[in-house]
């Protein structure tokens, strides 16, 4: 029997990642081009994925888009599906002991329950920036360092500033009063940290923690907010390396469900 | 008519009150703007003016209302003053203003003053302790004070007949949108939740007689239509209102039905009739307020049985739901508060839920529309 080949695609607010799948097993090669809903990124994405695994859309046995975008690829993918049934499908795969997923994306946060790898129960952030990715990109710009250092910079704190986590306006405003106060760009990156965390926490209590706890998407790559989500929590938090690409990779997964029904 | 024809014509009506108002002008009939929540609108129907409900707008964002309002307001409470400040409304005759929760109650004195002699804003201040005798009576003379107020917008005296009689034109009308609402679960599949939305909204902009007589053909249609066989999912929504087809069309699009609903705008509005064996229509009036019943807005004596949270939990097994979509109006204190009590409600029950934050100066519904999609998921999946 031949091999059956699927495509995830996850079109983020700020970024296009892909992923193709064997059989439903082998990960043959991934994509991510960091801008994503509205822009060229779903298409370059597609492109580079396509180009990476030395293969054409036709050979695609299904094709299934998620996240914010979703809805702009109805004419390439055959279905779409949401990113919180992606993102618990895929975290199942990477972890199969996973009971809580918690997905930071760039513009809101969702926590899932899942009970025998299916999501079960949700939260998703009220409609505000605060404890997003975008929350982070925000500050990052303030402070005038790159997001992906955020972590390093924060790892160096010495010291505990708190940073509000009510709103992303008045938090930029605290952040910038805390610099003009001189106070040190690590410590405040470490207040920033912990206010993402606090506000995330809040969330993750609503459905209740149950281990293994996992976190995914792009800002899980940030060592300093997973670590004070850690303390939040009381709870060790499980990441991967595919941890961008979860939301493609539960998509891709989800295809194969529908290419071999 | 038929069935599509009959729900085209509520959707026109639905989105057209200015225009309603417009040719109730034109015919030469006074009409009286009635905001949330309720104020005894048999009352203006007796004066022989037309009452308008007035809950906000979807098509609108809130600018002139800001001289008047604190960022914190409901902007169902926004965007009716925008439309009063706006030229939307200068065709009323006048509005009764009810102060049933803590935006409302300052929000009076908002549109009095910002109304000076435009139009007559006439003040309604509910009771709190609604089943004892004096409450009843505070009822009664509130009521009265709106009665003397529309009689002068009206010009001549509301009779205790005429009251009788809107009373009865009420109840009707009451007792067909019930009706609509069971024939909506059957016919899921007909009645769509944009559909059943438009129906349920036409009753604020309509005149009462007719709306109903159109509602009862429309529901004489569904009887004669077989059950239908659902194969999605189906909810209970919650909430003050959910009217914006843009997000309503995201439950159409995920296959979830609504089999029944506590929504102040929808069947909150109408489950409780006016008793139609008082001598005196005041009275009626004012028991009605006091029999109505698991209400987030009203005090309940017996608030630490959490009978509501119950009763909301009752209705999604008993109208055949899986789960229940909540939808948050942004600073609305009562639901924000009551949250606690109908999530421990449900989670007792085992009934699954999402709160959607919305505010009906929301353009994008993407997060919503994922969440209910989410949603749609997580119920099919326990089917």
């Amino acid at each position: 029997m031949s091999a059956v080949y699927t495509l995830g695609i996850d079109v983020g607010s700020t970024a296009s990642k892909c992923i193709i799948l064997k059989d439903g097993k082998e990960i043959v090669a991934k994509s991510l081009i960091d801008v994503g809903a509205g822009t060229s990124g779903p298409q370059r994405a597609i492109d580079a994925v396509l180009e990476a695994a030395g293969m054409t859309r036709d050979q695609m046995a299904y094709v299934l888009a998620t996240g914010y975008g979703r809805n702009s690829l109805m004419g390439l993918a055959d279905k779409q599906m949401s990113e919180l049934s992606c993102h618990a499908r895929g975290a199942s795969f990477l972890f199969p002991e996973a009971h809580t997923v918690i997905d930071i994306g760039g513009q809101d946060v969702k926590v899932l329950r899942i009970e025998n790898g299916t999501m079960t129960n949700f939260q998703m952030n009220d409609k505000c920036a605060a404890g997003t990715g975008r929350f982070l990109d925000v500050m990052a710009r303030v402070l005038e360092v790159r997001v992906e250092d955020l972590g390093d910079l924060g790892a160096q704190s010495k010291k505990h500033v708190g940073i509000s986590s009510t709103c992303t306006v008045f938090a930029e405003s605290e952040v910038i009063s805390q610099l003009s106060m001189g106070t040190d760009k690590c410590d405040i990156i470490n207040g920033i940290h912990h206010s993402v965390a606090g506000r995330v926490a809040g969330l993750a209590h609503r459905i209740g923690v149950v281990k293994d706890l996992v976190m995914t998407g792009g800002v899980a790559q940030n060592r300093g907010v997973v670590s004070a989500l850690e303390e939040e929590l009381g709870c060790p938090i499980l990441t991967s390396p595919l941890t961008q690409y979860n939301g493609a990779l539960g998509a891709a997964l989800f295809a194969w469900q529908a290419a071999t029904r | 008519m038929s069935i599509n024809a009959l729900l085209d014509e509520f959707k026109v009506k639905a989105a057209t009150p200015k225009q309603q108002l417009a040719e109730y002008k034109a015919q030469g009939k006074k009409v009286i703007g009635v905001l949330p929540y309720y104020a005894p609108e048999e009352l203006v129907y007796a004066a022989g003016m037309v009452p308008m409900g007035i809950w906000g707008s979807n098509n609108k964002t809130i600018s002139r209302a800001k001289e008047y309002c604190a960022t914190f307001y409901c902007t169902i409470a926004q965007l009716a003053l925008e439309m009063l400040l706006d030229g939307t409304m200068d065709d009323l005759d006048g509005i009764i203003t009810p102060t049933i929760c803590d935006t409302l109650r300052p929000m009076s004195q908002n549109f009095r003053v910002s109304m000076g002699d435009k139009m007559a804003v006439i003040f309604l201040a509910h009771p709190q302790n609604r089943f004892e005798d004096f409450g009843l009576q505070f009822c009664i003379d509130q009521y009265n004070n709106v009665k003397e107020e529309l009689e002068k917008v009206c010009g001549h005296e509301i009779t205790a007949d005429a009251i009788r009689d809107a009373i009865k034109v009420y109840n009707k009308s009451r007792a067909a949108r019930r009706a609509f609402v069971k024939l909506a679960n059957d016919h899921c599949d007909v009645i769509t939740p944009t559909r059943r939305s438009a129906v349920l909204k036409a009753f604020y902009f309509m005149e009462k007689p007719a709306y109903t007589e159109m509602l009862e053909e429309l529901n004489k249609e569904l009887e004669a239509l077989p059950v239908c066989d659902w194969k999605g999912t189906k909810v209970v929504t919650s909430g003050i209102i959910c009217d914006n087809p843009k997000l309503l069309a995201a439950f159409e699009e995920n296959n979830v039905a609504i089999a029944a609903d506590d929504v102040a705008h929808e069947s909150r509005s109408f489950n409780t009739d006016v008793p139609e064996d008082e001598e005196c229509p005041m009275m009626a009036l004012a028991k009605q307020f006091a029999n109505i019943d698991h209400d987030v807005l009203l005090y309940d004596p017996q608030s630490e049985k959490n009978r509501r949270g119950e009763f909301v939990a009752d209705l999604v097994k008993k109208s055949g739901a899986q789960g229940l979509v909540l939808f948050m109006q942004q600073f609305c204190d009562p639901e924000e508060m009551e949250y606690p009590y109908l999530k421990k409600a449900l989670d007792d029950a085992k009934i699954p839920h999402i709160k959607l934050g919305i505010d009906q100066q929301m353009r994008d519904f993407g997060q919503a529309q994922t969440a209910i999609q989410a949603f749609a998921d997580v119920l099919e999946m326990s089917k």
